[in-house]
């Protein structure tokens, strides 16, 4: 009996991906045709594309959650002790079923486009068209070479696990949003194609894609957000950012997408810049694929190696390649006749823009150079080099203060002509605040070199100029405006980049070995190593270490960091515990017993971690709320 | 017509692109190390649990059985982990397997074996990692499997049960 049931789901899955695909069909026969169907008509199929890939995707949460072992690949993927969380994760965390997300995502944004923009049906329909390709390629990969709903001809009684890294709850939702991010500017890239073929590239167009490239960079935003926080807790190195190739592969279309975002405010209000905008329309999208193909392809030696598989690497990457050398074709053909060229002011705010438009493309060059160079090397010169965290950090420092000089500046000049009265009313006196402010912290805290003082004061400089400037209350009340969405986000970056130079300069880090009562002391705490002990859990056991944190003889928390075993697939663990203050994180990890007596600790004292989350917090908040004006005022 | 043809520039890089990668894709699947097949690298260093002597690249060489080595440290968890493999792996005939203990503390390393036992032959004290590096290790464990002084395969990870049976035995066999 439960066999026919399984039978039964795996066809209506299949069956639902193949009305999908054909629906999917018939999207691209309309652009294709260019015939005047009406609105109703690419608004239903794409509501029924949806639907049928949502299907799909519901039944394979099912199969997780009911853990139907007659799929291969919940036997593979899952067990019968995981919590119920972790089953339904594991349900996305495997290669085929993060597959059927990602293309589940991409016809939820089809869905909503198609919904929300009625005003040009044919840019509409178009787009719906260009993105209805991508659809179908994926949903052809998904059911040539990773069918999620294959069965097993015996049905196991137990599956193999999942790896028990990936138990986490952040780890559960950061692919989704991920994906929706990296999802997000496929439709900005399906937009982008369509206005091309359309000629159709102008201020209406900017005024469209400006809210999808908003939309898809606060997620993408969170995305990379939650990721450097599950590293953070779960990885026990005490950082939140390695400069780890795969994190690089989402950083690279968050830079992309971000000068995206400024690139379309000009062409909005000059009217310019068309071909670059569409160029770096396919440019972010073009990274997000190339992200995965690095991330699934097993290219990469790194942490998230785990998702790696070489064999399907070739299908993405000829995937990948037939979308890029098609758009980047009809781009060359199109392309020299969009530009209408304009007059640049030096202090014009587009002047400004343009300027940080080329700083990120910097910042990407450097990033991209130092994530792909190693893969060059390991082919051409048979040689394997690693690049490291320095080669960023002095790469990029450098940029950053151009980039923060530009963000203050940029924001109080005119669009179109020489004006910068404003510009010196408004931040003569944030400029004169912060030098004073931060000189005087320097004078207490001496550790801090030239080059932080100087980025610490134009970081305060920009977080005075936003703050102070009118732009948040205007006649005593809440005043929102566009500009308030820029103000924190701008504010956001700054209170980041400060948080970073804070936590490197005053991190401690202690490493040990400690027995049961010894005090271990690291900065103005102590630690001592009450005692230790030993807890079975659903499908784990754990050593668990516990510490008292005293401060002047008074404890001020417990921490117990854990070991953990898990029996399916055999597999360690190291827990962190990690007690937050405001100002500091205290980080405790400690490793496997030598024996009864002995433990190895490692204590990191980690300054400012918060307002690393609050600023990139800030960050999307400040998207979120451009997005709604934009909403609003459409 | 420099100007259109600056428009084709961003084709051709993702062409460049797309062949690099394509041959990256490649080279992966056909070695994971540029050792393979050559020489063991010369190496000389003291033993954990013996002070007089040297464990060396001709005891490697000179040997005729097929020679695992094993680099692991006592703080590495998958070495744990992989621990029981290898004792069943030094139980398979013909076969004696070596350690390479990576950077490391004697203590915790000689803890390390009294506690959960010696499968190893052999053990060298690697604490600076310098003959680690000299066979090209990326992390702990990595296991090499040397015939006749060449380095035969190399396993990146712990080696689970089933690796053990899939992959490393039919190795062995062939070697036979």
């Amino acid at each position: 009996m439960a066999r026919r049931v399984s039978e039964l789901l795996s066809y209506l899955g299949i069956v639902s991906l193949c009305i999908c695909l054909l629906v999917s069909l018939a999207q691209i026969k309309i652009f294709y045709l260019k015939s005047n169907v009406n609105y109703i008509n690419y608004f239903n199929l794409s509501l029924i594309q949806f639907v049928s890939c949502l299907l799909s995707f519901l039944i394979l949460i099912y199969i997780f959650i009911t853990s139907d072992f007659n799929f291969s690949l919940v036997y593979q993927n899952s067990h019968t002790e995981k919590p119920m969380i972790y089953k339904l994760s594991g349900s996305w965390g495997n290669h085929e079923g993060s597959l059927l997300m990602w293309i589940l995502i991409l016809t939820i944004f089809n869905f909503m486009f198609a919904l929300m923009s009625k005003v040009n049906i044919r840019l509409t329909e178009t787009t719906v068209g260009v993105q209805s390709f991508l659809i179908l390629g994926f949903l052809l990969f998904l059911l040539f070479t990773s069918n999620p709903f294959s069965l097993l001809s015996e049905s196991p009684n137990e599956g193999l696990g999942l790896n028990p890294i990936l138990q986490d709850p952040f780890l559960a939702i950061h692919p989704p949003i991920l994906y929706l991010g990296y999802v997000g500017f496929s439709l900005i890239f399906s937009l982008a194609i369509a206005g091309l073929l359309l000629n159709n590239i102008d201020k209406n167009w900017a005024s469209i894609a400006k809210k999808w490239t908003l939309s898809a960079w606060v997620l993408l935003t969170a995305g990379i957000g939650l990721g450097s926080y599950w590293a953070y807790n779960e990885l026990g190195w005490g950082g939140y950012w390695f400069w780890d190739p795969v994190e690089n592969a989402s950083l690279m279309p968050w830079l992309a997408g971000t000068a995206l975002i400024h690139c379309v405010s000009i062409l909005e209000k000059r009217n310019t810049l068309q071909s670059w905008t569409v160029l770096l329309s396919i440019l972010t999208f073009a990274l997000s694929l190339i992200g995965t193909f690095l991330v699934r392809s097993g290219i990469l030696n790194s942490v998230h190696a785990f998702a790696s598989d070489p064999s399907r690497g070739l299908f993405i990457l000829a995937f990948l390649l037939i979308v890029l050398i098609a758009s980047l074709f009809i781009f060359a053909r199109k392309g020299p006749f969009l530009d209408k060229e304009i007059k640049y002011h030096l202090l014009s705010r587009e002047t400004g823009i343009l300027v940080n438009n080329w700083l990120f493309l910097t910042v990407l060059f450097i990033v991209f150079l130092g994530t792909v160079y190693p893969i060059f090397t390991d082919i051409v010169l048979n040689e394997n080099i690693t690049v490291g965290p320095k080669y960023y950090i002095f790469s990029i420092t450098p940029i950053i203060f151009l980039f923060i000089f530009a963000m203050i500046i940029t924001p109080f000049l005119n669009w179109s002509t020489n004006n910068y009265k404003i510009l010196i009313q408004k931040i003569y006196k944030p400029t004169l605040l912060s030098v004073m402010l931060i000189f005087s912290i320097s004078l207490y805290f001496d550790k801090l070199s030239i080059t932080e003082i100087s980025l610490l004061i134009l970081s305060s400089i920009l977080i005075m100029a936003n703050l102070n400037s009118n732009i948040l209350f205007k006649n005593n009340s809440f005043y929102l405006t566009s500009n308030i969405g820029r103000a924190l986000t701008h504010a956001g970056f700054a209170l980041l980049i400060i948080s970073i130079i804070a936590n490197a300069s005053y991190a401690k880090e202690k490493i040990t070995q400690a027995k049961v009562d010894d005090k271990i002391i690291v900065g103005n705490y102590d630690f001592i190593f009450s005692s230790i002990s030993q807890e079975k859990e659903k499908n784990y056991h754990k050593i668990i270490a516990n510490f008292e944190m005293q401060q002047h003889s008074g404890t001020l928390k417990k921490l117990s960091p854990e070991i953990r075993f898990y029996n399916n697939p055999p597999t360690i663990t190291s827990e962190t515990s990690i007690a937050r203050m405001l100002f500091r994180d205290i980080y405790i990890v400690m490793n496997v017993p030598e024996n009864q007596e002995f433990i190895n600790v490692r204590i990191h004292i980690k300054p400012f971690m918060n307002f690393i989350w609050v600023s990139i917090l800030m960050m999307m908040i400040g998207g979120l709320f451009s997005i709604s004006y934009r909403i609003k005022n459409s | 017509m420099i100007r259109k043809t600056l428009f084709y520039s961003p084709l051709l890089i993702i062409i460049l692109l797309g062949i690099l990668f394509y041959y990256s894709l490649n080279s992966e699947t056909k070695s994971n190390s540029p050792l393979i097949g050559k020489q063991i690298p010369e190496f000389s260093i003291e033993r954990l649990l013996n002070d007089n002597d040297q464990f060396s690249s001709k005891d490697l060489i000179s040997s005729e059985t097929i020679n695992f080595i094993n680099v692991w440290a006592s703080w590495c968890i998958p070495c744990r982990a992989e621990h029981n493999v290898l004792e069943l792996l030094s139980k398979i005939d013909n076969v004696d397997l070596y350690g390479i203990n990576h950077k490391d503390t004697k203590k915790n390393a000689t803890n390390f074996i009294n506690t959960l036992g010696n499968p190893f032959r052999e053990i060298g004290f690697d604490s600076d990692g310098r003959t680690s590096i000299e066979w090209g290790v990326f992390g702990v464990p990595e296991t090499f499997i040397v015939h006749r002084g060449k380095i035969i395969y190399k396993h990146i990870g712990p080696i689970h049960i089933s690796e053990l049976e899939d992959t490393i035995i039919p190795i062995i066999k062939d070697l036979n």
